[in-house]
Formats: C-alpha cells, sequence, structure tokens
C-alpha cells in the first residue's frame, strides 16, 4: 500500500516537472515550427519537363548543406520545382538555376523564376479552427459521461474528465516543447489520439467502478 | 453444411476483398481501366493552391471638374477638350501611404479569413507580412477556386453617388448590412440588393428625401401663379418639374457602375432598395441578377478590404508528401495488420483463421466505403483509418474471447461511446481535417457494426455450431 502510494507520489512529481519544465521553454525559448510553418523563401523555377524530386534534392543538398529544404512539384503540368528554405540568397537562386540548367538541359531565365517572403504561421491560426469543435465535442461528451455514470457523482465524473481531459494535452504539449518535436501537421493529429486515449481510459475506468458499485448495492 | 456455408461466407469475403484492393478492370479504348472510384484527398496530401496577394502599388489617373468632383466616362477626352471643359487630371495611388499600415494589413486579413469561411471553404493557411502587407494563402484546389479568386481579390467598396453632381452620398460606412430581395408582378420579376442603413445612413437618406420634398413644393407654388396656361399644358409642367427635382443616385461596386436608384421611391428610411438590371420574365436574366446581387450583398456584409490589393501569385503546388512516402506509410500499416492476423491465428487457431479472413474482408469493405462515401482524406483523415482498424481488431478478439454474445456487442460499444460521439460532433463541421477525421471515424463505426454482426459473428457462430 505504501509503496503504491511512493510510486504515485513520484509519478506525479514527474509529470509536474515535465509540465513546469515545458512551460518555462514554451516561454523562453518558444516551441520549434515545422519549416513549412517557420518565415521561408521560396523560390519557383521552370524546369520544363517532368523531373524527380530526389533530382532536385542532389542540388539542394549541394546548395544547402545540412538545411532544411521543402521540395515540391508545382503546376498541373508538375513542370515546376518549388524550393522552400529558411533563407535563399540571390547567389544561391543563381546556383539553383545553373544546376537544374546543367541537369535538365534547360534555360531558365530570370523571368521564369519568383523569390518570395513566405511569413510565419501563428500557432494561433494553426489552432483556432479545432478549438470550437473540440469544446462542443468534449461538452456534450461530458453531458454523456455525467448521466450515465450519475451513480458515480456528477460532479466527480465531470471534474475527474476535464482534469484527466486537460493535464494529458497539457502533458503532450510540454512534451513537444521538451522534445523539440516541430508544430505543424502532425500537431492536431497527436492531440486527437491523446484526446481518444484520454476518453476511452476514463469511459473503461467509469464503467468498471459503475460495474464494481452495482455489484455492491445489490 | 457446416462447411459450405463457412467456404461460401469465405468466397464472399475474398470476392470483396479483389474489389477492394484491386478493383474492377474493363477495357476502354484499349487500355485497361479501373472502375472503382479512387480516394479524394485533402489539400495536406494532395497539394494546394498557393495564392501571393501584395499591396498595390499603382498609380491611377482620375479626372475631376473645376469643382474637385470627380468626373467619369472621361478617359476617352484628348488634353486639350480637358481643359476646354476645365477639368484636371490627377494621379493618385490606388493606396495611400497612411492607408499602408499594420492595422490595415491585420484588418484585410481578418476580411479575407471572415470571407473564406461564409464562402464555406474546407481548409486554408493564411500568412500575413505585418511590414510589407503581403499575405500568402494556401488553399483546397477544387471547384471553388475561382470563387475563392474573386472574393479575395474584391475590395467591396460600394458607393452611392449623386447622378447629377457624382458627390458621394452613401458608402459602405453607411451600411450595417446587406440582403437580396424580389418583387413579383404581372411584367415580370425585379431582384433587388436592400441596404440597411447606419442611424447616419438613415439621416441621410432623410434629407434628401426631404430635400426632394421642398423642391416639389416649391416648383408647385411656382406652378400655380401660371394660372393662365391651359390645364393640359399645366400638367406637363407639374411632370417635368418633378423629374428635374427628383434625385437619383448612380450605384457603384468596386467601381464598376451596377445601376440607378431613385431616393423618393424608397418607403423606409432605415433600408434603401436597389433594383439591380430590369424588371424580367427570362428565367436566365433572372437568375444573372440574383447572382450578381448577392455576389454584392456578401462582399458587403463582409465588409471592405481597407487597402487595394494585387494578385501576384497563383499556382497550384503538390504536397511534400510524395507518393513514395504514401506507399512506404501503406507497407508499414500492411506490416502490421499482417503482425495481428499471424497473432489471431497462432493464438485462435481456426476459429482466429476465419476472423483474420473475415479481418481482411472488413479492411477491403472499409476501403470501399471511404471511397463511395465521398470521403476526403486528410491527415486526420489517415488517423482515423488507423483507429477504426484498431477497433475492429479489438473488437473481433472480444468475440473470439468471449464468442458470439449481443453482451460483448454493447459492451464494446459502450467503451467507444465517446469516440462515436466525437465523430458525430465533428461531422458538422467544414473544416476538412477534422471532417475527415469525423466521417472515416463514423463510417468505420458503422460498418464495424454492420460487418461484424452479419460476417464475423456468423463465421464465429458457424464454426462454433451455434447456429440455431
Amino acid at each position: 500500500m505504501e509503496s503504491t502510494s511512493m510510486k504515485t507520489k513520484i509519478l506525479v512529481c514527474i509529470l509536474a516537472i515535465i509540465i513546469i519544465v515545458g512551460i518555462i521553454i514554451t516561454f523562453t525559448i518558444g516551441l520549434n515550427f515545422e519549416l513549412k510553418y517557420q518565415e521561408t523563401d521560396r523560390i519557383q523555377l521552370l524546369v520544363g519537363k517532368e523531373f524527380e524530386i530526389s533530382d532536385i534534392k542532389q542540388i539542394t543538398d549541394e546548395i544547402f548543406p545540412n538545411q532544411e529544404v521543402i521540395i515540391q512539384k508545382a503546376r498541373e503540368l508538375e513542370d515546376v520545382v518549388s524550393i522552400t528554405a529558411k533563407e535563399i540568397t540571390d547567389e544561391q537562386v543563381n546556383e539553383l538555376k545553373t544546376k537544374i540548367n546543367e541537369k535538365f538541359g534547360t534555360e531558365i531565365t530570370d523571368t521564369e523564376n519568383e523569390l518570395i517572403n513566405i511569413p510565419h504561421t501563428k500557432a494561433r491560426d494553426i489552432i483556432k479552427p479545432y478549438v470550437l469543435p473540440f469544446i462542443i465535442a468534449s461538452v456534450i461528451i461530458l453531458v454523456y459521461m455525467a448521466i450515465r455514470y450519475n451513480k458515480l457523482g456528477i460532479a466527480k465524473t465531470v471534474l475527474t474528465s476535464i482534469f484527466w481531459i486537460v493535464i494529458t494535452q497539457v502533458i503532450l504539449l510540454s512534451i513537444i516543447a521538451i522534445t523539440r518535436i516541430p508544430i505543424g501537421r502532425l500537431t492536431i493529429p497527436m492531440v486527437l489520439i491523446v484526446y481518444i486515449i484520454t476518453l476511452l481510459v476514463l469511459t473503461n475506468y467509469f464503467e468498471k467502478e459503475k460495474k464494481e458499485k452495482t455489484e455492491k448495492d445489490s | 453444411m457446416k462447411k459450405i456455408k463457412i467456404l461460401t461466407i469465405v468466397l464472399a469475403i475474398i470476392l470483396l476483398s479483389m474489389i477492394g484492393f484491386f478493383g474492377i478492370y474493363t477495357h476502354v479504348q484499349n487500355r485497361m481501366e479501373n472502375q472503382v472510384k479512387d480516394y479524394s484527398y485533402a489539400m495536406d496530401i494532395k497539394g494546394a493552391r498557393s495564392i501571393v496577394l501584395t499591396v498595390g502599388e499603382d498609380i491611377e489617373t482620375i479626372i475631376k471638374d473645376a469643382e474637385g468632383n470627380e468626373v467619369e466616362d472621361a478617359d476617352s477626352l484628348t488634353d486639350e477638350e480637358l481643359t476646354e471643359k476645365g477639368y484636371i487630371k490627377e494621379e493618385q495611388p490606388v493606396n495611400k501611404e497612411e492607408d499602408k499600415n499594420s492595422d490595415n494589413y491585420k484588418k484585410t486579413k481578418e476580411i479575407i479569413e471572415n470571407r473564406l469561411n461564409q464562402l464555406g471553404v474546407d481548409n486554408y493557411i493564411i500568412k500575413l507580412n505585418e511590414e510589407s502587407g503581403e499575405i500568402i494563402l494556401e488553399t483546397t484546389e477544387n471547384d471553388q477556386i475561382n470563387d475563392v479568386l474573386n472574393v479575395i481579390t474584391t475590395t467591396g467598396k460600394i458607393e452611392i453617388t449623386d447622378s447629377n453632381t457624382n458627390e458621394v452620398l452613401f458608402n459602405n460606412d453607411d451600411i450595417t448590412s446587406a440582403t437580396v430581395t424580389s418583387n413579383q408582378e404581372e411584367e415580370g420579376t425585379t431582384i433587388y440588393l436592400q441596404l440597411e442603413l447606419t442611424e447616419e445612413g438613415s439621416k441621410k437618406l432623410e434629407e434628401i428625401q426631404n430635400e426632394e420634398n421642398t423642391n416639389i413644393e416649391t416648383d408647385n407654388t411656382t406652378d400655380n401663379t401660371t394660372q393662365n396656361n391651359t390645364t393640359q399644358e399645366t400638367e406637363e409642367n407639374e411632370e417635368t418639374n418633378q423629374n428635374s427635382t427628383e434625385k437619383t443616385g448612380k450605384v457603384s461596386f468596386d467601381g464598376q457602375d451596377v445601376n440607378e436608384v431613385s431616393f423618393s421611391e424608397q418607403t423606409n428610411t432605415k433600408r434603401l432598395r436597389i433594383p439591380i438590371g430590369n424588371q424580367t420574365t427570362n428565367t436566365t436574366t433572372l437568375n444573372n441578377n440574383a447572382n450578381e446581387a448577392s455576389y454584392i450583398a456578401f462582399m458587403v456584409n463582409t465588409k471592405k478590404i481597407p487597402l487595394h490589393y494585387e494578385l501576384v501569385g497563383n499556382q497550384y503546388i503538390l504536397s511534400e508528401i510524395t507518393e513514395n512516402q504514401m506507399q512506404i506509410a501503406g507497407y508499414i500499416a500492411l506490416g502490421i495488420i499482417a503482425i495481428g492476423i499471424i497473432i489471431l491465428i497462432v493464438k485462435y487457431k481456426l476459429s482466429g483463421l476465419l476472423a483474420a479472413i473475415s479481418y481482411v474482408g472488413f479492411i477491403a469493405s472499409f476501403i470501399l466505403t471511404i471511397k463511395y462515401t465521398n470521403v476526403i482524406l486528410s491527415i486526420e483523415g489517415l488517423l482515423a483509418i488507423a483507429m477504426i482498424l484498431i477497433l475492429n481488431y479489438v473488437l473481433v478478439t472480444y468475440l473470439l474471447k468471449k464468442s458470439y454474445k449481443m453482451e460483448t456487442y454493447k459492451e464494446f460499444f459502450i467503451k467507444i461511446s465517446p469516440i462515436i460521439i466525437l465523430s458525430i460532433v465533428f461531422c458538422f463541421t467544414n473544416w476538412a481535417p477534422i471532417s475527415s477525421f469525423a466521417m472515416v471515424s463514423f463510417w468505420g463505426i458503422l460498418l464495424i457494426a454492420i460487418y461484424n454482426a452479419i460476417i464475423t459473428s456468423n463465421l464465429i457462430k458457424i464454426k462454433e455450431g451455434k447456429e440455431k
């Protein structure tokens, strides 16, 4: 009994440390965003023929060593390459043109390319569309749980559910902040996974409690 | 008999799996074409339209009369003709320097977001450079793309100017909202753009109408002094005088003339009813008028963009998730499923094998359901597919462990009830990543319930000889 209580205390301490460190990192260093959501430069070059992403990657690896680069095909004909990097200088643009010309035998001129600066995406803009649906769904789920497990006490059921739904998300975000997992396309799926697992665990827990209580009462 | 039944179900599953995994190929114009529908992907997997908008730097030439009012239709006049008429040519930037500030850039972004939401655009990423005002929008490439381009490049400036003096009488600041109404008469139907006015706008309209009435009264007094004229002449004069005092307004939207509006015909000073097009019985014309009115009403309701923006980039860019990466993910999923199936067979022997066959059939049915229910797959949708496959595996294991009982089913669905609620609630969302997750989950859970009740449970029951 004592060892269980000790284990719980250790677990709570670890989780508290994770949350505190996560919050400190978020407010000091900030979150690490995927390149797609950072401020970047994008250049589009008309290759004029079919190409493989791997061919362009060989070129960008030489021009942008040890840098993350997004290479995408563009236009319906897929004959334009779009290269996005943290920063692209005029020299690098010229180098890109020369190397692509050499590789594909094309004649990329100045008029065929366009270097634009893409501003960063704000975290709130990424989250905004998800907030309301999550709140509505959570409220309905809580109402359902309060009705189904009313024997366990409505306040207890609702508060326990809210606590675990919130705390698991905070832990997830803290882990993301600490481990520097980039915020991006996979963040919402990760939030969803944790949310679903929390709900399943809560339902299982309440079902077990309900069963035990019913057996006890009878 | 037991064997035949099992064999029939297994053959049906094999057929279903063949269709689900490989499709149905027919000969179309010297080539084999799969008749089974393909998946529809969201912009995070398929690609997006990338649109770049910059703050307009153009200079426009405006011709003004001696009183400083803007003169329209004077573009064709030569410099000499302009001087003769006393007109002055003025050059001014489309955007004033003092208007190019962070507040206006942010306001523009908000208005564009609002317009996209009102239009029902299911997925977009909008980025604003707060220093230059440049806006980059990435949105789903579909049939709606032209509407998107229209609503983000239209300023939404509505002006009603005095037809005689060109003085601006009403603009967006005087309007709270706009609706489209129609008036049906024997001669035909007229479509109206109904503008609800602000308190100030309402006062302006009242003043204009009072001014008109005063003019008419003054003219009538003048008419009474010429009593010697014949009755017919008096009537003609009254008509002419009334016409000359009636104030009309020229309605323009984004610099384009829309129609004229008569202020005296307005019965309520709280709103302005502007006819769009003429009275007509022609359905096509009527639809065009209604569309034009709806478009203007939409723009007015979503407020005016404070700056003039130019479209400088508009290109379809494929997703950085390549087909190769998707294939790798597919193979990994296939590997995990294979391991799961092997575990079932090893653990539950023949029952496990039958459950495994049923599971494969479920995957095939699920693929076909996703394809034919027009579910758009996003990354969240792929997550939902994984979730459904896991849930179905759990149920199959339940059925094998506890044998088929109604209680097993009930217990399983009670345990996943929060997911059912979640998927139903998310189904009402328009945002593609969420609705993709919701639709896949919804159809998946429904399929789990139906498929296992019909196929898996029957297979297990037949094998265990429990069939009545």
